[in-house]
């Protein structure tokens, strides 16, 4: 185990998948440490199902290659995906058989899986009340339930999930989110999501990956609450703005509208603050202005259509 | 290889725990009991007379094969296929198994459901027509007139080797089309449409006539005599069309399994 630690858990080297003379993906290459929440975002037809496709062994790579906890897919597919737990789209279940059956089912396919391990999955996704009925009379947001359940049975150190929150209601998905991070937390496990939801990946992950048309634009940090930022642009709401834009001109503030807009980190905002209520201006509201990751998403890949 | 007994005991949860499953022993075991009731119910002969139990064990045999065939082919359909068209395949071959253990899963588990059925039916049939008749130990078949027990075995045996043939290329076109009924289709052509092929390319006389598997395929004719006449022109022999299903067996296997193994699942 102490070897792994620094390694990472998964690797995509220089990933390439064509079908055809179309190129799918292309030389896509990044590496998810241990106990990561890693997002893996892109718009619609990016390439994340076929990259996911790949890294689970289900699609053949043209080029390139993905190591698993030192294993690569493509020759030691046994020993790689044993470390990985994974819903692949939509958790498809074989409707005719219960939720447990359907556990039992996968449990059996791995090595140490035993009863206990099962009911104590079941009781971790709180589908214990309805375990034994059919999973064709089960509600998206159960089906999703019995998916994450059938992914970490084995207790995976790479946990994949493509658009885990789909067809999930806000309490699901708030479910999710903090079981995920309790996952990348206490059991070290590293977690690989899809989304398309990119609210949803600034709550969830620690990392995301841009991907536009097969390649990999950008990966970056995602400020989470408690790490404050350091300057940022922030907006205050004033009943006199002209006034207030020449009153702060030695902090180059700019006059919009009804507000100013000034660089400045907690401490300053707190002076500037008392500057304007000491000369009489009304401060209605404070706001930093940070770009959520949709606005980087959408400045990053420039809005453009499906290619 | 930690345990490839789980992976037969999956596929075969998911064969028994379809109601149809059952639907389809049920009849199986009502037809062989009709035809026993009808023979018991009217007999044929002049004064009245019950008919020897073999001759509607015979009449249920004829059926109840055929049956065992088409149930054996709906799985043989079902296994991949059913896996492609409701996604589940995605979640299957995520597991630490090879995708050729995977397939060699399904394909033992389904000839262990066509052994069951055959078996069940040969017992049930055998039972019920006896107790209906009475023992009838004097009775002889075929063309070399053998006690009738020993001659059915023989018959059954015979089309095992038939059904086998018919369901593994159920399981390739399952397969490699992905596609449910078009495995059903073809294969029940190859069992029905086969025997009128038979009687077709029997009347021609070029030497490779004898290569074609449906020629082959119904080895019980070398125990009653069905077809001889051809078969002896085209100097046809049991170990003969062995031989050709045996080849015909491999290369349905070898596609398969490449196939199923190449395959990107995109489904």
């Amino acid at each position: 185990m102490q070897q792994h630690m620094d390694e990472p858990v998964v690797r995509l080297q220089g990933v390439t998948k064509r079908i055809g003379r179309r190129t799918i993906i292309d030389k896509l290459t990044l590496d998810v440490p241990q106990g990561e929440v890693f997002g893996f975002l892109g718009p619609n037809g990016s390439g994340k199902t076929t990259t996911i496709r790949m890294m689970v062994g289900l699609m053949k790579l043209t080029e390139g290659e993905i190591i698993v906890r030192g294993h690569r897919i493509s020759s030691q597919f046994e020993q790689a995906i044993k470390h990985v737990g994974a819903i692949v789209e939509n958790p498809e279940m074989y409707k005719y058989l219960s939720g447990y059956d359907n556990l039992l089912h996968y449990a059996r396919m791995f090595p140490g899986v035993t009863k206990q391990r099962i009911d104590e999955v079941i009781e971790l996704v709180g589908l214990k009340a309805r375990i034994h009925d059919k999973v064709k009379t089960y509600s998206l947001g159960m089906r999703q339930r019995l998916g994450v359940a059938q992914a970490i049975l084995h207790k995976p150190a790479l946990l994949i999930l493509d658009e885990p929150t789909n067809g999930l209601d806000p309490a699901g998905i708030r479910e999710l989110r903090d079981y995920l991070r309790r996952l990348a937390v206490e059991e070290n496990t590293s977690v690989f999501v899809s989304s398309h939801l990119l609210s949803e990946m600034e709550l969830m992950c620690d990392r995301v990956a841009i991907i536009q048309a097969g390649k990999l634009i950008d990966i970056r940090q995602v400020h989470r609450s408690g790490s404050e930022p350091e300057a940022a642009q922030v907006a205050f709401e004033v009943d006199q703005a002209s006034e207030a834009a020449q009153l702060l001109s030695d902090l180059e503030a700019v006059h919009q509208e009804n507000r100013i807009l000034v660089t400045a980190d907690r401490e300053q905002i707190a002076r500037i603050n008392a500057r304007l209520v000491s000369a009489g201006i009304k401060v209605f509201s404070i706001r930093p202005l940070t770009k959520s990751l949709e606005d980087q998403f959408l400045e990053v890949t420039g809005g453009e259509q499906i290619v | 290889m930690f345990n490839f007994i789980q992976l037969i005991r999956n596929e075969n949860m998911k064969i028994y725990r379809r109601p149809r499953t059952w639907v389809m022993l049920f009849i199986l075991i009502a037809i062989s009991l009709a035809v026993s009731i009808m023979a018991y119910a009217f007999p044929d002969g002049a004064n009245g007379e019950l008919p020897s139990m073999w001759l509607p064990f015979q009449i249920s045999t004829m059926l109840g094969i055929n049956i065992v065939t088409i149930f054996a082919v709906v799985i043989a359909a079902e296994t991949v296929a059913g896996e492609f068209s409701s996604g589940t395949i995605k979640l299957l071959l995520i597991r630490p198994w090879s995708r050729s253990k995977i397939l060699l899963s399904k394909y033992l588990t389904l000839l262990l459901f066509a052994v069951l059925f055959m078996a069940l039916f040969l017992v049930w049939n055998f039972a019920v027509n006896w107790l209906f008749f009475g023992a009838d130990t004097a009775a002889v078949r075929g063309i070399d007139q053998l006690p009738a027990l020993n001659f059915f075995l023989q018959y059954y045996g015979y089309e095992f080797i038939s059904l086998v043939m018919v369901v593994t290329l159920s399981f390739l076109v399952s397969t490699v089309f992905r596609s449910g009924s078009f495995a059903i289709g073809l294969s029940i052509f190859l069992l029905f449409g086969g025997q009128l092929l038979t009687g077709i390319l029997s009347l021609m006389n070029y030497p490779w006539v004898k290569y074609v598997i449906f020629m082959n395929l119904r080895l019980s004719d070398y125990l009653n005599g069905g077809n001889m006449f051809a078969r002896a022109e085209q100097e046809m022999t049991l170990g003969f069309s062995l031989s050709v299903l045996a080849v015909y067996y491999v290369i349905f296997i070898a596609i398969t399994w490449y196939i199923f193994k190449k395959r990107d699942v995109a489904t």
